[in-house]
């Protein structure tokens, strides 16, 4: 019984996926404060550490504004739902060998699921803010998770389609540097994808500040902002760890197979995302619907050909 | 000119008279010939209407309107006046908006501040003031301040009620079977800035916009009037704070030129420096504007970075590093110490080792030519049509760079080129500012060159020669100046009676007006992605829409 609790709620469950966040959070304001050649605050704590945790504390603590004419319990309620549901799918990833909340058949389906299901309630918030903004904003998510999860569905079909199960733990163990070949272009058509469905640049057309004031969030301020940041990283946090569980083989390293090469390769992948996001301004709606229809689910598609072929060679024992 | 002329000999004028190089100067004696003038002058070429600019006279009970007519080819230019009475009840005109789309907006605020009703105006509405001042005209001189301040705080609960009225009745009028909604973009909006476009949209799909300004009016041109004339920089360098240097250039020659005075070679080549650095700040705001619209904020940041350099050189120079109030009429206000020019090569330098970075990352982004390659696009009659200038004028392939057409300060003794991009979209009008900035560091580099090579052969005297006296007292008259500010042509129009110790009038005519102007015609029928984009390139800023 102790054991589950602390599984669940210490490590690697709530408690771990929260200092999760918070330290990505953390690293990815200082990664940016670099590319954007910007000095922060660097008295509190060590090298400004704490700052993050002061802005947090202050967010959480600030007065939580609900807007007339909307349904309070709906409007209070979202960001509550969207952090637990962001939260959830760290709880199906095998950290370590034998260390994860949730052992199941049906790792795969359940990550696929739970991160494919946030965007619908982001849908929510913006729905529930009765303001033109935020309904524009809704709109938009909705168009965008549902070209973009055609693809995340079928890239994320690759790796249980070549080792024939949706066990992430065995996925895992049967990763190797050959798999991590065949799976290459799923990895990126998956993480293409994750940009669209995280609404990140060039993707972050549903948030769009300067079109249309950060959409779903407009009406959002105090601890409902917060809950609302903290279920974004929180989701990026399970994210890179389900991409890196998937396609590059999670704790599997050189030489020896242990924690840091996890937590390496999971920054590697908030690296690449911020690159990204220094680098590459917004496309518009229009422009992200071709991407995604014309290119992404075609490619997906072939890919997954691929992959079946890369498979079929693999039985032959070549 | 002399084809200006003779179309103007078949009118009847009080006079027709040349004007510094490029200018005809003349008064027409009847307002009815306005619409033939005009129409003959458009013919011949004459095709984009500055601005127009009402004078009120209140002892000759006249209210004398001024039209500035610009060939942006040819480089004719005319000055063309006509007095109209100035009762309100006659102060009317035919309006030239149907010939010249320029005269839209610069018509409607001449009646919102003077009272001219402009007949067969399309769209005569009030602009920049806001609803308070309903009925009454501020710039006319018997329009009493006190008066109306009263008359605020007394209706201030009207003022709030009718403002929350107009909130509830935005949508009133629209077809409820339609999905048509009206946007509020602004003033309170992340791009806007202090202006607010009724954006009238469905879903996503913009079916018309209509820009409301007015949200920093200052009545910088009233302001004046009430400081002498070394006090009036301040108000007129704060038409935008990001190139404030060029617009007190601008001013300075309208008065030395009423007073008579020759400012010094140092004073002019001064100006040219201290120009060229407010351009360059102005131009880093410009390209990370462009880019913040974008939701990409790398470009801003580094460009901030590049930027406080050269406001350290104004700093060193001025001891300000944005309103530096540092030319005046006689030249520039104070003498340089040679070792400033350190602080401005620390400037460039850093300049010349950013910059292709810069090029490489954001000038050749994909993603953002894909966005902004065939948005926003203004072909070169609509340069002319609607007398734009500066960065968007030349982005379209025009021509016009008042820094070549009529060389003022140190301009002539430099090597200067259009510089110019050929289609006219969102892109070009960004990679302009670029090269743009680019060529203002070339320009820094002569003038600091030239000046640094006289002042070493004892030709100029660096603490004595920046000024030269300008009496307090000015005779009557009146001139006008242009300069090229960042964003474009700068026309100043400065009025004084006999042994004026202010300013009459001045009226600055300020390019992001005609900018914003444009935006219905450029959006009308894109998506409301493109609005921040556009917005962003046509390189307006709300200080000088609004003055």
């Amino acid at each position: 019984m102790s054991d589950i609790f602390f599984s669940a709620f210490i490590f690697p469950g709530l408690l771990y996926a929260l200092v999760w966040t918070v330290g990505l959070y953390w690293f990815f304001r200082k990664f940016m404060a670099a590319l954007h050649k910007r000095v922060g605050p660097s008295f509190n704590g060590i090298a400004g550490s704490y700052q993050t945790l002061f802005d947090l504390s202050k967010l959480l603590t600030k007065e939580s504004i609900t807007p007339v004419g909307v349904n309070p319990y709906l409007f209070s309620m979202m960001p509550l739902l969207a952090l637990i549901f962001a939260i959830l799918p760290s709880a199906f990833i095998p950290w370590m060998d034998g260390f994860v909340v949730i052992d199941t058949k049906f790792g795969l389906l359940a990550l696929v699921v739970l991160i494919g299901i946030e965007p619908f309630l982001l849908f929510l918030t913006g729905f529930g803010s009765n303001n033109k903004y935020s309904f524009l904003g809704g709109i938009r998510i909705l168009t965008q998770s549902i070209s973009m999860e055609t693809t995340f569905l079928l890239a994320a079909l690759s790796p249980a389609v070549l080792f024939s199960t949706m066990h992430l733990g065995t996925i895992v163990e049967q990763s190797s540097w050959l798999s991590l070949l065949i799976l290459f272009p799923g990895f990126i058509l998956y993480f293409i994808s994750l940009l669209g469905l995280l609404e990140q640049p060039p993707f972050n057309i549903p948030d769009a500040e300067q079109e249309i004031v950060n959409g779903f969030y407009t009406e959002y301020s105090g601890t409902n902002y917060f809950l609302l940041q903290v279920a974004k990283f929180a989701e990026f946090m399970a994210i890179f760890a389900g991409a890196s569980t998937l396609f590059l083989g999670a704790y599997k390293g050189l030489f020896f197979d242990s924690y840091f090469f996890f937590f390496t390769k999971m920054l590697l992948i908030a690296i690449v995302m911020m690159t990204i996001r220094a680098a590459t301004p917004r496309i518009t709606l229009k422009q992200m619907l071709i991407f995604s229809w014309k290119y992404m689910v075609p490619l997906a598609l072939l890919n997954l050909a691929w992959v079946f072929f890369a498979k079929s060679i693999w039985f032959m024992g070549l | 000119m002399n084809k200006i002329r003779n179309i103007l000999e078949d009118f009847d004028c009080e006079y027709i008279e040349n004007y510094k190089r490029v200018w005809l100067k003349t008064k027409l004696s009847s307002k009815d010939d306005l619409l033939n003038v005009a129409q003959k002058l458009k013919i011949e070429g004459l095709s984009s209407l500055s601005t127009v600019s009402p004078t009120d006279f209140l002892e000759e009970n006249i209210m004398e309107i001024n039209y500035f007519f610009e060939d942006l080819d040819t480089k004719r230019n005319l000055w063309l006046k006509v007095d109209l009475p100035r009762d309100e009840k006659l102060c009317e005109i035919e309006s030239l908006t149907p010939l010249f789309p320029s005269a839209n907006w610069h018509e409607r605020e001449a009646f919102s501040m003077f009272g001219v009703r402009f007949l067969n105006h399309p769209d005569l509405r009030d602009i920049i003031k806001s609803k308070d001042f309903e009925g009454v005209y501020p710039f006319r001189l018997d329009f009493d301040w006190e008066t109306h301040e009263k008359d605020i705080v007394n209706n201030m609960n009207k003022i709030v009620s009718s403002f929350k009225k107009e909130q509830e009745e935005n949508e009133v009028d629209l077809d409820t079977d339609s999905s048509e909604t009206i946007l509020n973009w602004g003033p309170t909006h992340p791009a806007s800035g202090p202006i607010r476009l009724r954006v009238h949209c469905d879903g996503e799909d913009i079916i018309n916009i209509d820009p409301d300004i007015g949200y920093v009016w200052r009545a910088l041109e009233h302001l004046v009037t009430k400081k002498d004339f070394i006090g009036a920089i301040v108000s007129v360098e704060r038409l935008c704070f990001m190139d404030n240097i060029n617009s007190m250039v601008g001013y300075a020659m309208a008065v030395e030129e009423i007073a008579g005075v020759e400012i010094t070679p140092f004073a002019k080549w001064m100006r040219v420096l201290l120009g060229e650095v407010a351009r360059i700040s102005s131009h880093f705001m410009g390209l990370g504007g462009f880019f913040n619209n974008m939701g990409l904020h790398t470009l801003a940041m580094w460009n901030m970075d590049t930027r406080e350099f050269f406001l350290d050189f104004l700093e060193s120079y001025s001891g300000a590093r944005i309103a530096t109030a540092s030319v005046e009429p006689g030249g520039v206000r104070y003498g340089l110490d040679m070792t400033m020019f350190d602080e401005l090569q620390k400037a460039l330098d850093k300049f010349d080792t950013t910059i292709d970075e810069v090029e490489a990352i954001f000038v050749n982004n994909p993603t953002m030519k894909l966005r902004a390659n065939n948005v926003g696009v203004l072909s070169a009659d609509e340069i002319y049509k609607y007398g734009l200038s500066g960065i968007v004028a030349r982005a379209s392939g025009v021509k016009t760079d008042i820094r070549i057409d009529e060389p003022y300060a140190a301009y002539d003794e430099l090597d200067l080129k259009y510089i110019t991009q050929e289609n006219g979209s969102a892109k070009d009008r960004f990679v302009m500012i670029f090269e743009e900035l680019k060529h203002s560091v070339d320009i820094i580099k002569q003038a600091k060159a030239h000046i640094q090579k006289a002042v070493d052969n004892k030709e100029m005297d660096p603490t004595k020669d920046h000024l030269v006296k300008v009496p307090k007292k000015l005779p009557k008259g009146e001139a006008i100046s242009r300069v090229e500010w960042a964003r474009g042509e700068v026309l100043m129009h400065l009025v004084t009676q006999e042994k004026a110790t202010s300013p009459y009038r001045l009226k600055m005519r300020a390019p992001s007006f005609n900018h914003t102007m444009m935006l219905n015609h450029l959006l009308k029928g894109q998506t409301l992605s493109d609005i921040p984009l556009i917005f962003g390139s046509l390189y307006v800023c709300q200080g000088d829409l609004d003055r």
